[in-house]
């Protein structure tokens, strides 16, 4: 053993981390790609109508807010299982995924406006092509989100988690959820600050 | 954000490995299958979503509430025994290169190379073209592009900034290679002198031979190569010779940073 | 946190040829993944060389009339997307997934079933991609397979200039086997940087190790990009979106600079895991250890950082600004920094050793030489005006040949016919080994080298045919004449593979004499790896067992 002993490393991060993290870094190219193309794309569009004219900054940032607070209110969650305050933890989770689901709901919302009474589909200009893919792929994820949440409240009130097996599962889960949460931040600021001077 | 001790060498699999499981097969055709659909019909896709939601509950079921193992027979999960190791060798391990020149017998082989070198470009330049400036200002068109578009007459005669350049280029080359050779010398086979003094030259002159015509044809054409290889070989013996009289010293590559920093002394080591 | 159960197989070894099948088609094993992936890769290889044999039939002589002028399109169009994407992907993906766990002494992938998953969505998107032979012409009758070239340049592939479902079918196929890539990716950042056995420090990784962890951070950071693109596309195309639609004002050179920015890294990914493979090679046949392992390290890690930067040097016809130009140009002349010193220092690890010519270690020689040819010609591509003058050119087309054909397949045969024994239990044939070797090289020359003439005199590439009397005509000859030397050359491999499954004589644990874990099991391993976990003691685990009195440790 002494040869091991010259060198005594033992310690390897842990797989689950690992794993998460790297997903993260990739969604986070995958993002990078969408958001390079709506900055590069602001002000381009050869036909109105444009960002300043049909977006409301009041409603989005309601969601947006609810959707930061789901962070905190995640954070919670992780604690009450790490903690195996399991009625904290359902209840922190559901308030997690309320918020979730006001955010989806909001968006849902603002493109019922944007579509039937403001006339900007995917296919009108360089701006709704951007806008909703951009929008759109970030709520898609949310969704992911929400259903892996789900998942687990589901799991709680069944009474099948454990804290000491089940919290780093359920910490991984928050993280992604964390990361939905700082990519609407870019989001927001790409769509709803630079671009609204276009 | 669960604080506590920092995870120890995580081993998942010791004393089982995983079980074989259709989920990721039937969630892998689903989710192709939901794409296929694009371009397909909508009930191709409905099909994989339905294969994809069973394959991932399959896997999901693998995997929760705790992973399904295969069972490995009993001490599997011992680490093996490390073998029992030398603490120190008496072996000597040779890394090349082993021996060197030291670097100053390369800056001067290199200045004297020089000279041997300018003397025998020089006298090209006044027994062939009738002027000790035409092979310096040639030399100092390695550099400068606009001196390839003189005519010969202005390549004879002096000029200040074109000298002192050329001069520059070769100064700092013909130290450089000086010191190559205190490094390449002790690791040719043999004859250092043969290999350094002509083989170099040789394979020098050969490749510029081939490659100036391309590179620099306005260059080319006033080049005497017959000259130019005379010129090479003056420089490779005359600084061979300088570097290889010098006393070989081992190189500090097999030193331990104790003995490099003069802390200890190995018994092959030092000068 | 685990389950066990008991061994499934110890209760019937005999089985059936279905109940065998079954076994394979849902093993989480990654050994069993990994022998998948290079056979699937193999596979393609053929096919992806029976379309460029097509091509260079095509192309003997001017003005034939083999293929038709969209047949030529989809020839080349499936093989370039085939070699990158569905054969040079998987089998160095596949080489990674089966020697990474045993390299670094684990029992597994960190995560085998995303491992089969990565693999499944490999396969069924290739096959997508090859169904549009069959479904391309979609409701339009035009099309059949994608012809849009590998890069699929827009506006070429908006729905105007492309009918008919067969750029769909490139972006579905391409998109769900890069979701294989990536999930593959995840897996060996988390094996290689959690599974490691206890000693194994990362100083201590074999370089395969090292060029699979580079290329694991590359392909999560580029393949997303193009996944993007692809969906971009896809909205384009599908919905009526306006990403790439220049009557718009959509951008196409948007779409070059996010494919590029995918399709540079994807050359390094596609080149680093066979220098990995040269790397264990070389020094195990000279009888040496690795020449400046720690600058490999370096240099590999430097490669990955700058082949993100570079990707616009596929662009210095585009028009561009002089100086963003000038800087691409800058950060492609620094990444052949980290390339030379690689090759330096497998030269050093050549230099004073007892090299031993085996099979193995000519297919790496072959790759020394040939991946340096296509690492000048590269350098001179780097310069602006040069590119100006031979960009999309034959000359680019022996360029790039001479990097992933000399150098990728090469080195994936070297690497074949080092690690068969370990994978089968049989040795190969060095003789038949070697024969495939010259022949291919010869082969691979012929055609191969007189690109770059034909290109130089001006001959474009992705042109079905050509005028007589351009000087082309001697050059493409030669091209074609050096088809069949290369598919006897392939065909010896093949022979000299399945000679050795039938036939070959048992290899043994470590016929080679080398010094990382893997030959320190059984040949093949076990389902489980290791029947213990293995300790790593220095960069060469199995030197030290085997020379208990030198071991590397002390020189560390």
């Amino acid at each position: 053993m002494e040869a091991v002993l010259h060198n005594p490393e033992t310690w390897r991060p842990g797989r689950g981390k690992v794993g998460m993290a790297s997903l993260i870094a990739m969604e986070s190219f995958f993002f990078a790609g969408f958001i390079v193309a709506y900055l590069f794309y602001i002000g381009k569009s050869a036909v109105g109508p444009y960002p300043r004219e049909v977006l409301e900054l009041k409603p989005v940032l309601w969601n947006s807010a609810a959707l930061i607070s789901s962070s905190f209110t995640v954070i919670a969650a992780v604690r009450g299982l790490a903690r195996g305050r399991m009625g904290a933890m359902r209840v922190w989770l559901l308030a997690t995924i309320l918020l979730g689901g006001w955010f989806l709901w909001g968006t849902w919302l603002e493109w019922r406006t944007l579509i039937w009474d403001r006339g900007l589909t995917i296919r009108t200009n360089l701006f709704g092509t951007t806008f909703y893919s951009l929008v759109g792929f970030h709520a898609f994820h949310v969704t992911v989100g929400l259903l892996a949440l789900a998942l687990f409240w589901v799991l709680a009130l069944l009474g099948r988690l454990k804290p000491a097996r089940d919290t780093l599962r359920f910490e991984l889960v928050s993280w992604y959820w964390h990361f939905v949460d700082v990519v609407w931040i870019f989001v927001f600021t790409s769509v709803y600050i630079v671009g609204m001077r276009a | 954000m669960s604080g506590g001790p920092p995870e120890r060498l995580e081993m998942p699999y010791l004393r089982g490995i995983p079980l074989p499981t259709s989920g990721p097969l039937w969630a892998g055709f689903g989710v192709t299958m939901v794409f296929a659909g694009l371009v397909t019909h909508w009930m191709v896709s409905l099909v994989g979503a339905v294969s994809a939601v069973a394959g991932f509950l399959a896997w999901g079921l693998a995997c929760f509430p705790e992973e399904s193992l295969e069972e490995l027979p009993k001490g599997s999960e011992a680490i093996d025994a490390a073998p029992q190791l030398a603490r120190k060798s008496n072996a000597e391990r040779l890394v090349l290169p082993a021996e060197m020149h030291p670097y100053g017998s390369g800056v001067r082989g290199g200045l004297i190379g020089g000279v041997a070198m300018a003397v025998a470009a020089v006298a090209w330049g006044v027994l062939r073209e009738g002027s000790v400036w035409l092979p310096i200002n040639l030399l100092a068109g390695v550099f400068l592009p606009s001196v390839d578009a003189e005519d010969v007459q202005t390549l004879k005669t002096f000029q200040g900034g074109v000298f002192a350049i050329a001069c520059g280029i070769h100064l700092v080359a013909s130290v450089f290679i000086g010191l190559l050779y205190t490094v390449t010398l002790p690791m040719m086979p043999r004859r250092p002198l043969l290999m350094g003094g002509v083989l170099g030259p040789v394979l020098w002159t050969g490749i510029l031979y081939a490659t100036v015509g391309v590179v620099n044809p306005a260059l080319e054409r006033f080049i005497s190569w017959p000259w130019f290889f005379v010129s090479q070989v003056a420089f490779g013996l005359v600084c061979g010779v300088v570097v290889s009289r010098s006393r070989r010293i081992r190189t500090m590559v097999n030193w331990s940073v104790t003995e490099r920093l003069g802390l200890e002394r190995s018994e092959g080591g030092g000068r | 946190m685990s389950t066990l159960h008991a061994s499934p197989h110890a209760v019937s070894p005999e089985r059936g040829v279905l109940e065998r099948l079954h076994a394979w088609a849902i093993t989480v094993d990654h050994k069993k993944l990994g022998v998948m992936y290079i056979v699937a890769g193999l596979v393609f290889f053929v096919v992806a060389g029976l379309e460029a044999t097509a091509m260079r039939l095509q192309l003997i002589k001017p003005l034939n009339d083999l293929l038709t002028p969209q047949g030529f399109n989809q020839m080349f169009t499936m093989h370039g997307t085939t070699m990158v994407f569905l054969v040079g992907m998987p089998i160095l993906l596949g080489v990674g997934n089966y020697l990474v766990p045993l390299m670094i002494g684990a029992r597994d992938m960190a995560f085998p079933r995303l491992n089969a998953f990565g693999f499944w969505l490999f396969i069924f998107g290739a096959l997508l991609l090859y169904f549009s032979w069959i479904a391309g012409d979609g409701l339009y009758g035009a099309g059949g397979a994608p012809d849009v070239g590998w890069f699929a340049y827009s506006p070429l592939t908006s729905r105007t200039f492309s009918r008919g479902n067969s750029t769909d079918y490139w972006i579905l196929g391409i998109m769900v086997s890069g979701f294989g890539s990536m999930t593959t990716a995840i897996n060996f950042m988390a094996t290689i940087l959690c599974m490691r056995c206890p000693g194994m420090t990362l100083m201590r990784m074999p370089l395969l190790v090292w060029m699979m962890l580079v290329v694991a951070v590359l392909v999560l950071t580029a393949i997303p990009v193009l996944t993007a693109a692809q969906v971009m596309l896809l909205l384009d195309r599908t919905l009526g979106a306006h990403f790439f639609d220049p009557q718009q004002q959509g951008s196409t050179v948007l779409w070059q600079h996010l494919f590029w920015f995918f399709g540079h890294p994807e050359v390094y990914i596609l080149i680093l895991p066979p220098f990995g493979f040269i790397s264990e090679i070389v020094p195990v046949f000279s009888r040496k250890v690795i020449f400046g392992y720690a600058l490999m390290v370096a240099a590999t890690v430097g490669i990955g950082f700058i082949s993100l930067g570079v990707w616009a040097h596929h662009m210095f016809v585009v028009g561009l600004p002089p100086w963003l130009n000038a800087l691409f140009a800058a950060s492609t002349f620094l990444i052949s920094v980290p390339t030379g010193i690689k090759i330096f220092n497998w030269l050093g690890t050549m230099w004073g050793g007892r090299i031993r010519f085996a099979s193995p270690m000519l297919f790496a020689s072959g790759f020394l030489g040939m991946f340096l040819i296509g690492g000048l010609t590269g350098i001179m591509l780097a310069v602006v005006p040069f590119t100006h003058q031979l960009s999309d050119s034959y000359f680019v087309v022996g360029h790039f040949h001479y990097v992933l054909f000399g150098g990728t397949v090469f080195a994936i045969f070297g690497a074949i016919a080092f690690w068969f024994p370990k994978v089968t239990g049989r040795m190969m044939s060095e003789r038949l080994n070697a024969w495939s070797f010259w022949i291919l090289l010869i082969g691979f020359n012929l055609v191969f080298l007189p690109m770059h003439f034909s290109g130089m005199l001006g001959m474009p590439r992705r042109i079905y045919t050509y005028q007589p009397g351009r000087g082309f005509e001697l050059w493409n000859l030669i091209s074609t004449i050096g088809v069949p030397v290369q598919i006897v050359g392939v065909g010896l491999f093949v022979c000299s593979m399945v000679r050795a499954l039938v036939k070959g004589p048992v290899a043994g644990n470590d016929p080679w004499d080398a010094w990382t874990l893997e030959w320190a099991t059984t040949s093949p391993p076990p389902e489980h790896n290791f029947d213990r976990i293995p300790v790593c003691t220095s960069a060469r685990p199995l030197w030290d067992r085997k020379n208990p009195q030198d071991p590397d440790c002390n020189y560390e």
